[in-house]
């Protein structure tokens, strides 16, 4: 499964809020991620984080692999972090994809994995009673994964079926072209999902594949996080005793640099079918960090400046009812990404007017200090955001799951969170004026075709 | 500071979930409440009115909808909207609705910290809503644009699996789309949507289920009992019933035409059974063997996906389970009287369409014919008793699927499924298949681009070979022998080709 985009937009903040809690009353030395948690490194570099929750009967087991679709280097090969992903159900050597449907079908669990640009998650909640079973399994397919040649081909029509489903959704499209513009040379340029042209290329790189498997399922280049009904003593004891014996690889082919950009760019998609017109106005934003404030501050932004209580919201989706959806996506990224402000509009004529509105939002607030209490009240959603999400071990799990991506290890969440905390009115306008520029910017629309009536005749 | 450790000492127990004392009681006017003390620092509950699209006056599909979307995306009496969006968003709170045929559940969410706050919010929204004309232009404009634009042109998944339902039920009070009709939402006025509301959001048809922070000295605690007594003074409408559609005999098809890269297939008809009744857990274990939810776990998804290719998943069901493309487990509250079973194919390459529809339907043959074996049996059962704890791990699930349970008259649903699935044997499941899984009327919808070209393949019976990109074992070449004739028996009359934006006329 890939991380579909659009359907973080549709949620706005979920990426953000989600992600970490501060308030007026939280004091300086408060920490961000309210569990206690133990972070231990194997001789193999293999990472173990344990989360223990008391008075749970479930487990939820999380293997993040610090691979995604940022690692496609290679021409042709866009899409594969995400294919592969499918060939780690595909069997290893002690279990047949049947035998370990079998074992999780008779554990009740639920078992999943995604991908995204940064990583690659592989999740499984379950009755503590099974943890040494699927913990068995779950050692021998990142050691020992094994399939043949017509199992490989099989899933690549598995992966083009997914495309296609997905290809419905004019915001995929909107996303696809997005990328291709605002990147030249970073992997970023294309999305999880790949080109489809090189999906249609997949059946015949077997061969990569094993490459691509020995190169990054390695275990300094993963993590294994138990949350729940678990401890740190046995969590370590199950962990060496099934991956103590895998070893570390070589370090990972560089991610070519984008240059700075060069915008502002422009690009637009045909639609071939009835649809409302969109617009994604794009900047390149930065990368995630937990020392410096430019995300963060930017992180605050876009609730405050795009949100359903921003005072553009307001105008265009409730007062003027021009637009029906407005939202931002912002996620944390390894490399500096973009800051995307998704934008549905009711009729094609106000799309000047609403690029427009939003280019005189940005210029607001890069020139206008936000007030105390606006900042107050975002601190404050973000605390309870926090509170409201983590409401299952499952939930905390997927939630550390891109940290650990990220930076290596969930301490980086309570780093970050400091960093929150130190956020000011200042920082906002200041980032808004770095980044929100016309040099870093894409604007993209989406319309649907409109027929050449002298082709027609 | 203080405040600080109290928050990290609270958010812990969040996830204990202890339940402190649990009581079922008739709360005032009728209402009734199910209510949680916890030791979680947050409050969430379900608010269900047992009113739903069903209810729907003929000619003003969508109101039950629109009724729901005014009151938890709307302003109250005192407060806009705007004003009401200004107020939640330092509590991070939300208070959503959902709409299905015979309830309608808004579900909240606030840390104790803010409970007080946004108890009057939504109160207020409840008991006094605001019913703005300009409010009710734009969610109107937004219910015909999710009809219009965002499900027949932007989900084909979600079209093909709503419009099986427009074409099962027809003219029968489940006949519509919660969200409405386009030609009966543009009739719709605010006037509709205040009688709608007056007669049928009582106190008499409140459901409430709660999970309430334990009271602390000097802590705010809502009031059901004042929440329903603010509400219209109306009879209930529990008494609603509704019965199984009449279908014309036979095999009845609709090919959704529009501008796509792929094919997808929903296959289903009626079934008597619903939860609780006798034969609901053997249909249960039937239907996650076959073909569960996102699960590889299913035989479908290991015949069609995992053997062949032909697709992203393959699945069947027998309740409703909407928005399945975004969920890996089905949402609770779209309880109903009756429900079809359903086979899901997602999208294949347009050149597989004609295969794929055969091999589902060779595959429901085969599940009919010769029902489950012994050890999918065990296996299956076995799953099911662990996943009900699974499907209700979280507060809000929990609390959703209490409601459920009420509905249905059955016990809580972990101990439902866990008891059932003791009881249950192989011979009853797959008599019970034999019973209900059968049907010479099935109702077929095929979502794609070349409708005209399928529409011939099917009525001529037109062999349909597949090759693939790998060699495969002999029993699937064998088997995809037998598929690619498998033969449709359809009346030309009764396979209709409609223009996917006409769906939801």
């Amino acid at each position: 499964m890939v991380i579909a985009m659009f359907k973080r937009v549709t949620a706005f903040v979920l990426g953000f809020l989600g992600l970490f809690a501060s308030g007026n009353s939280w004091g300086q030395d408060a920490k961000f991620f309210p569990y206690p948690f133990s972070v231990d490194t194997l001789p193999n570099r293999l990472q173990v984080v344990t989360v223990p929750i008391e008075n749970q009967k479930l487990v939820a087991l999380y293997i993040v692999v610090r691979t995604g679709s940022r690692n496609e280097v290679e021409p042709g090969k866009s899409g594969f972090a995400h294919f592969f992903e499918h060939m780690m159900f595909r069997g290893s050597e002690n279990f047949t994809p049947e035998q370990r449907d079998s074992i999780m079908k008779r554990a009740g669990a639920e078992g999943n994995a995604y991908t995204s640009d940064d990583r690659t998650v592989y999740h499984q909640l379950f009755a503590t009673e099974d943890l040494d079973q699927i913990m068995k399994l779950e050692a021998d397919r990142f050691q020992r994964l094994k399939y043949t040649v017509p199992v490989y081909k099989t899933e690549t029509l598995a992966v083009l079926g997914e495309y296609n489903k997905n290809s419905a959704n004019p915001l995929s499209k909107l996303h696809e072209l997005t990328r291709a513009t605002a990147f030249s040379r970073h992997t970023y340029q294309h999305t999880t999902m790949g080109f489809v042209e090189d999906i249609q290329g997949m059946p015949k790189e077997h061969e990569y594949s094993l490459q691509f498997y020995q190169k990054f399922y390695r275990p300094e280049n993963c993590t294994v996080l138990l949350v729940g009904a678990i401890d740190r003593t046995r969590a370590l004891e199950l962990t060496r005793k099934n991956f103590a014996d895998w070893k570390s690889g070589k370090p990972h082919p560089e991610i070519p640099a984008e240059p700075p950009p060069t915008g502002p760019k422009k690009a637009h998609v045909d639609w071939p079918s009835p649809t409302l017109p969109y617009l994604l106005i794009a900047f390149r934003g930065p990368a995630y960090s937990d020392s410096k404030k430019d995300k963060a501050a930017l992180d605050f932004l876009a609730p405050i400046a795009f949100g359903e209580d921003s005072e553009l919201y307001q105008r265009l989706v409730l007062k003027e009812q021009k637009v029906d959806m407005l939202a931002v996506d912002f996620e944390d990224h390894i490399d500096p990404e973009l800051f995307s402000i998704y934008i549905r509009v009711k009729d094609p004529s106000d799309l000047t007017y609403v690029e427009e509105q939003v280019a005189a939002t940005i210029n607001k607030f890069s020139n206008e200090l936000i007030p105390t209490q606006k900042l107050n009240d975002t601190r404050s959603r973000m605390r309870y955001g926090t509170a409201l999400g983590l409401d299952s071990s499952n939930a905390i799990g997927g939630f550390l799951a891109p940290y650990i991506a990220l930076a290596g290890t969930p301490d980086t969440v309570n780093k970050v969170f400091s960093v929150y905390l130190g956020i000011t009115p200042e920082d906002i306008r200041n980032m808004a004026r770095k980044y929100l520029v016309p040099q870093g910017k894409v604007v993209v629309t989406l319309k649907t075709k409109t027929v050449d009536v002298k082709e027609t005749k | 500071m203080r405040n600080t450790i109290c928050l990290n000492i609270v958010t812990v127990w969040l996830l204990l979930g202890t339940v402190l004392l649990a009581q079922t009681e008739q709360g005032a006017k009728g209402s009734v409440e199910i209510s949680e003390l916890t030791s979680a620092p947050i409050y969430r509950s379900r608010i269900l009115f047992r009113v739903g699209s069903a209810m729907d006056p003929v000619g003003r599909e969508g109101l039950a909808s629109l009724t729901a979307a005014m009151i938890a995306k709307g302003g109250s009496k005192k407060l806009s909207y705007e004003e009401i969006v200004t107020k939640l968003y330092p509590m991070s709170a939300s208070f959503e609705s959902q709409v299905d045929k015979e309830m309608t559940v808004f579900t909240a969410a606030s840390h104790r910290e803010t409970l007080e706050g946004y108890w009057q919010l939504i109160t207020e929204m409840l008991t006094q809503p605001g019913f703005r004309e300009d409010d009710f232009k734009r969610l109107k404009e937004d219910a015909i644009n999710y009809l219009k634009v965002s499900l027949s042109n932007g989900n084909d998944e979600e079209l093909g699996k709503e419009h099986l339902y427009n074409l099962i039920y027809g003219n029968h009070p489940y006949g519509h789309h919660n969200r409405g009709k386009l030609q009966s939402l543009e009739k719709i006025t605010i006037g509709d949507v205040n009688e709608f509301y007056r007669r049928h959001y009582t106190a008499s048809n409140l459901v409430v289920a709660a999970s309430v922070p334990r009271n602390s000295p000097g802590s705010f605690t809502p009031s059901n009992a004042s929440l329903a007594s603010a509400l219209p003074k109306a009879p209930a409408t529990t008494n609603f019933r509704v019965k199984a559609p009449e279908l014309v005999q036979g095999v009845e098809m609709e090919i959704l035409q529009r501008e796509t890269r792929s094919t997808g297939i929903s296959i289903g008809f009626p079934i008597s059974v619903k939860r609780g009744d006798p034969d609901f857990p053997a249909l249960l274990v039937a239907s996650y063997y076959f073909g569960q939810h996102r699960s590889s776990n299913s035989h479908l998804y290991q015949q069609l996906r995992e053997a062949r290719g032909l697709n992203y998943g393959d699945y069947s069901y027998i309740e409703y389970f909407p928005r399945g493309m975004f969920l890996f487990q089905p949402e609770p509250n779209l309880a109903r009287q009756q429900q079809i079973f359903q086979i899901w194919i997602r999208p294949v390459q347009p050149e597989h369409g004609h295969f794929a529809l055969r091999a589902a339907l060779f595959e429901w043959e085969k599940l009919v014919k010769n029902g489950l074996s012994e050890e999918d049996f065990e296996a299956t059962r076995m799953f099911l008793t662990k996943f009900a704890v699974i499907l209700t791990q979280t507060t809000d699930a929990s609390l959703g699927y209490q409601l459920d349970s009420r509905y249905y008259g059955i016990p809580g649903f972990v101990d439902y499924i866990s008891t059932s699935m003791k009881q249950l044997t192989l011979p009853q499941v797959n008599a019970a298949i034999k019973r209900h899984l059968a049907s010479k009327s099935p109702r077929i919808v095929v979502v794609t681009k070349d409708a005209e070209g399928l529409r011939k393949a099917i009525l001529a019976n037109t062999p349909s070979p597949i090759t693939y990109n790998s060699t495969k074992p002999d029993e699937i070449l064998g088997e995809d022998k037998l598929i690619e004739r498998y033969p449709i028996s359809i009346d030309p009359s009764r396979l209709r080709i409609r223009p996917a934006v006409q769906a939801f006329e």
